[in-house]
């Protein structure tokens, strides 16, 4: 019997003290996205630029959707050379479009004017429906399309050129740099 | 009247059980719209809140899907549907409280394995230890010639 009382130690303190490191070690909001494998929500909305962009237009072709926000600092701030040079790089293969998350047009053109418009759309989500739609819980967080409409992959936290290119790979085929 | 008081406090515990068994079953009035979309919202999580349900969160996203919840609801949608409905984007993450049983069964079997230990080991303890076997004639006479030798 008394030897039975070392055994606690490994039955129940080491997987209790596990299950509290691994519980407190993770952000709860970085949860594989449900939408993985499913068709991506429908959206047509206005451009800075005041034309209307949406999924419609966007058909046939995969595509990048990039929650962020002036007001995302330091992460927006650290992520946007990312993804001005795949738009650069890959602009022809895949649409990169911004999505901005509660924040004001003026705000998003006074950012992209600070460091650099790299020329792919941004569009306003002023009722945060879209946000709603993919699930965000805030920005940055950047989804996947493939060809076919289907969200293949998801992002969670600023995208680094390591990352975006993995990322990429599940909608197209881009060639090893 | 010494011996009715037991009947007496009986007969009042039943009535009282009664009226808590009607008042728990009646069923109430058909909720409102507007009281479904309430009680489902302090049922879901806003997204870019910490730990707020939407009812309690003036941000955007929980306005937004405060007014989302009211449309599904008008549009005939049940309890259930609208649930799905966010779960579908968000995950169960969006829940405040989990759809699965298992975190609520797992500290309540927990609790009740330890209170069956407890009680098990209270039970060993109180036993008495087991009698020692009495002595044969032989041996409490050669006890007590040895006892004698000491004294001598």
């Amino acid at each position: 019997m008394r030897h039975l009382r070392w055994l606690l130690v490994p039955l129940v303190v080491l997987p209790l003290a596990w299950l509290l490191f691994a519980g407190f070690g993770r952000d709860p909001r970085e949860i594989a996205s449900p939408l993985i494998g499913r068709p991506a929500p429908e959206w047509s909305l206005t451009m800075l630029d005041g034309e209307i962009l949406g999924t419609d237009d966007l058909a046939g072709r995969p595509y990048v959707v990039n929650f962020w926000a002036s007001w995302c600092v330091p992460a927006c701030v650290d992520e946007h050379p990312v993804l001005a040079a795949a738009h650069e790089t890959h602009g022809e293969q895949v649409a990169i479009i911004g999505v901005l998350y509660q924040d004001d047009p003026a705000d998003a053109e006074t950012f992209l004017a600070r460091y650099g418009d790299a020329g792919y759309a941004h569009v306003d989500d002023p009722s945060g429906r879209l946000a709603i739609d993919f699930g965000v819980t805030g920005p940055p967080e950047t989804f996947f399309v493939d060809a076919d409409g289907v969200v293949r992959d998801k992002q969670f936290g600023p995208l680094t050129d390591e990352l975006l290119a993995q990322r990429l790979s599940s909608i197209v085929a881009v060639a090893e740099r | 009247m010494r011996r009715q008081l037991p009947g007496i406090a009986l007969g009042a515990l039943v009535a009282l059980a009664a009226l808590a068994a009607l008042v728990a079953v009646r069923p109430g009035p058909e909720p409102s719209a507007a009281e479904r979309g309430e009680v489902l919202a302090r049922e879901l999580r806003c997204p870019d809140c910490q730990g707020l349900s939407v009812a309690d969160s003036p941000t955007s996203s929980a306005q937004e899907i405060r007014r989302q919840i009211d449309e599904l609801v008008a549009g005939g949608a049940s309890d259930q549907a609208v649930r799905d409905h966010f779960v579908a984007r968000y995950g169960e993450w969006i829940l405040l409280a989990p759809s699965s049983p298992l975190p609520w069964l797992v500290p309540l079997a927990v609790v009740i394995a330890g209170a069956a230990g407890l009680v098990a080991w209270l039970i060993a303890r109180g036993r008495p230890a087991a009698v020692a076997p009495a002595l044969t004639p032989e041996q409490r006479r050669s006890l007590r010639e040895e006892v004698e030798a000491l004294d001598a």
